[in-house]
């Protein structure tokens, strides 16, 4: 229907500032993983290290996913998305910290990875003949300067968009769309290499050809997820009134299921190949993933990080249903951190998972942190990109 | 249904026309709260709000996909399982008989035929489609034209006391009481 007022001037919501009691529990939160995380190195250095590791790249996952979002609305010209997009941004601004836990992993890597040890390199002529690559100064080195041109990529096309809330200068936009093709070509090169690097090399002698897209799949299925739980948050202060309906939430519910589906294809097709040819080193990842206390856990990836938001987003109300999208999104999330646990784990225990308070105590303060950035920045920024030419248009957003 | 019925130049009901898509649904609004018994609009390009004026309810279409994509992952896998596992047993490549991994790919296609097969089958016959009866159609109406058009019962109304009776000069006027730029009579052999 042809609205009338489709012209009319958006009220801003302005920033959005956190109750003290939310900024306390993360400072709370923050805290208790860092004691978590020294007791860990203190008492069990192995189980600190590969909750350290796996929490650092669950939220690069999900900053980064954040900044992967906000770029495909951007190259495509997404009329719908204007609202939400500044919710995905707030993630990017963990993305600058992403350096300082890559820093302290390093001091982590030769307990984490055994091409490290100059001893197994000498042994072992696979790895021997793979040092050229998997040697510490290079993998310390490509992964910062990967960083550093993604953490670049981000100041600027997350600064244009809040620098376009005072203007309202199409311009941004237009240098936004110029920027996001280039950026999500640099994205797909270095994050598929930060998973390799980071999760992949942990067990050397397995390679996986679609390891990085698995990494991507896992990436998206959690940020669509976060951004329908912070979208769902702040709507619920009122602060996104006006602003978001239903019809942007059924849409984030479809990307939602979409990339629920696409992670089972892409966890599938790589396991499928692996299982098909049976040749020992590449089934060596799968045997004792399939083998021990982790074959629980790969069911679980199977039958609940696909099956439950699959079947639970299928019907067109639980898209469009606050409470059926809260429980999902935050039942998807667990299952990813759940997914790369299971991705990094095994090569240090492959009898089966562990979890107590040095894992969830990381993990805790890991979200603590994530949380106290993505607060700053919704303190210090318009909830909504309020100088997007397309809000208007999205904020009528209707569909049948 | 407005069909022919022999050579008889039967009513099959009015037509209103609109100019603007706004003014279609604002109308259409007070067509369905008369409560006659059959009534459909006619529109160039699909109009926002159409659906939600008319009264329509949501398609069934989505439940038949849901129950056909069902039958036909649960036949493909039952199909394999059965001729590699309980009819024919075969050792391939030292798998065991129910290799369920190899099964989910055919699993997966035919999940995607049954569903989509039976969603466009289900859309045709929703719809009463293919349709050889309905012939001339006012062009108008797939340029600039936008109209309501109130039917007049083929027979008996089977629950006369739940829909408005449908008198021909009566519906006339309601039409163009609601702002119908023009007012016509439609009948069955020949359309408009």
């Amino acid at each position: 229907m042809a609205n009338h007022d489709s012209h009319a001037e958006i009220k801003n919501p302005g920033s959005f500032d956190a109750p003290a009691s939310i900024k306390g529990a993360l400072v709370v939160m923050a805290v208790l993983g860092l004691a978590a995380f020294a007791g860990g190195l203190a008492t069990d250095a192995k189980r600190a290290w590969a909750s350290f590791l796996m929490n650092h790249f669950y939220f690069f996952s999900l900053a980064l996913g954040g900044m992967f979002f906000a770029a495909i609305q951007w190259l495509t010209g997404a009329m719908w998305s204007a609202p939400l997009r500044r919710v995905s941004e707030a993630f990017t601004s963990y993305l600058p910290f992403v350096v300082v836990t890559f820093i302290v992993l390093c001091f982590g890597l030769k307990l984490m990875y055994i091409w490290t040890d100059p001893a197994v390199v000498a042994s072992d002529a696979m790895i021997r003949l793979k040092s050229s690559y998997l040697n510490t100064g290079f993998f310390v080195v490509r992964n910062l300067v990967a960083l550093a041109l993604l953490i670049f990529f981000t100041w600027k096309m997350v600064g244009n968009s809040i620098a376009q809330d005072a203007t309202k200068d199409v311009r941004f936009t237009l240098s936004n769309r110029r920027l996001a093709p280039a950026f999500i070509a640099f994205f797909a090169l270095l994050y598929s290499m930060a998973s390799v690097d980071q999760i992949m090399s942990l067990e050397p002698m397995w390679y996986s050809t679609m390891f990085g897209v698995y990494c991507f799949a896992g990436l998206f299925y959690q940020v669509l997820a976060a951004t329908c739980l912070l979208t769902i948050y702040l709507h619920s202060t009122g602060k996104l009134k006006g602003l978001v309906n239903d019809n942007h939430l059924h849409d984030l519910g479809k990307f939602m299921l979409a990339f629920t589906v696409f992670y089972a294809y892409i966890g599938f097709s790589q396991f499928m190949l692996y299982w098909y040819a049976n040749i020992p080193e590449e089934t060596a990842y799968y045997m004792h993933r399939m083998t021990s206390g982790w074959m629980p856990v790969s069911i679980f990836l199977l039958a609940g990080k696909f099956g439950v938001p699959f079947f639970a987003l299928l019907p067109r109300d639980a898209k469009r249903n606050v409470k059926t999208l809260t429980w999902v999104g935050i039942f998807m999330l667990i299952a990813n951190w759940i997914d790369v646990m299971w991705m990094v784990q095994p090569s240090f225990f492959p009898d089966g998972p562990r979890f107590s308070w040095i894992e969830l105590g990381t993990s805790v303060g890991f979200l603590g942190i994530f949380g106290l950035f993505v607060v700053r920045f919704l303190a210090r920024h318009n909830v909504v990109a309020i100088g997007d030419p397309r809000l208007a248009e999205s904020v009528l957003h209707h569909h049948q | 249904m407005i069909g022919p019925q022999g050579n008889k130049k039967s009513l099959g009901g009015i037509i209103g026309y609109f100019d603007t898509p706004d003014e279609l649904v604002t109308a259409m609004k007070d067509v369905r709260d008369a409560r006659y018994e059959r009534f459909d609009a006619f529109t160039p390009f699909p109009v926002h709000g159409l659906d939600a004026a008319q009264g329509l309810r949501r398609s069934p279409i989505p439940y038949i996909t849901f129950i056909a994509g069902l039958t036909g992952g649960s036949l493909g896998f039952l199909l394999q399982y059965w001729t590699s596992a309980v009819d024919w047993p075969l050792i391939v490549a030292g798998k065991p008989f129910n290799s369920w991994p190899a099964f989910i790919p055919v699993t997966f296609e035919l999940t995607i035929l049954f569903a989509g097969l039976a969603t466009a089958g289900a859309m045709l016959a929703f719809n009463g489609l293919p349709n050889h009866r309905r012939k001339a159609f006012d062009p108008g109406l797939t340029r600039d034209k936008f109209a309501i058009v109130i039917e007049s019962p083929e027979v008996e109304s089977k629950a006369p006391g739940r829909f408005k009776r449908f008198e021909e000069s009566e519906v006339a006027d309601f039409l163009r009481k609601l702002g119908a730029k023009d007012v016509a009579p439609v009948y069955h052999e020949a359309w408009f």
